[in-house]
């Protein structure tokens, strides 16, 4: 699943360690949500909008383009 | 989720949901080759030792080998300076499994009382720490090749 993770990441000059270390899961896991190679729990997905200060939407929603 | 099993299970969801695969894979491969050992029965008589370590072998080995291969075990390693800090670790922890594993030899089967039966105890010491140390370097060497393409 597509996703805004890293660009969210990024510009609160975040490491994946760090958003990792804030939500409780392993360095991996985060670099494999930001590829989008791994589905989050719905739990998780909160765990980082909050840490990243965005909604879910803003993060997670796909936007079709026309 | 409540589980009896998640004393088994890491915190971290990614590795939770893996392993939890592996389990139920290696489950189905076992229910697989109980059935097959079944028909061979009917041919010729199997020992039931044999099954039983066959199925013992099948489960653990299969899990096992998912979770070494997956590179999942060492999940923060992405760096070259932590890769080569976790492999002295690596090192540091079989020397103490080594050590460990032979003193515990010689408090169960008590002292060799021969040359032959000092180096039957030191081979099988020696060849488990050989195993503890490859099958960890080859987890570490998956789990930093994966972080590395993950950054």
């Amino acid at each position: 699943m597509k996703n805004n993770v890293k660009l969210a990441r990024i510009k609160r000059s975040m490491t994946q360690q760090e958003l990792a270390d804030r939500v409780g899961v392993t360095r991996q896991t985060i670099g494999l949500i930001e590829k989008g190679e791994y589905n989050p729990s719905l739990k998780l997905c909160v765990a980082i909008a909050k840490e990243l200060n965005k909604t879910l939407d803003e993060l997670f929603w796909e936007v079709e383009s026309d | 989720m409540r589980t009896w099993l998640a004393f088994l299970l890491p915190k971290d969801e990614y590795k939770r949901n893996r392993i939890i695969y592996f389990f139920a894979e290696g489950g189905i491969l076992l229910f697989l080759s109980l059935i097959i050992m079944i028909v061979i029965h009917n041919f010729i008589t199997l020992p039931v030792e044999l099954v039983m370590l066959i199925a013992v072998v099948v489960f653990s080995f299969y899990v096992f080998g998912r979770y070494i291969f997956s590179g999942i075990e060492y999940a923060d390693v992405a760096t070259e300076k932590a890769y080569k800090k976790e492999i002295k670790n690596i090192l540091v922890k079989t020397s103490i499994f080594l050590l460990l594993f032979f003193i515990g030899t010689i408090m169960i089967i008590g002292l060799p009382s021969s040359i032959h039966n000092w180096f039957d105890t030191l081979f099988l010491a020696i060849l488990t720490g050989f195993l503890w140390f490859i099958t960890s370097f080859v987890s570490l060497k998956r789990s930093y090749k994966k972080n590395k393409e993950l950054l």
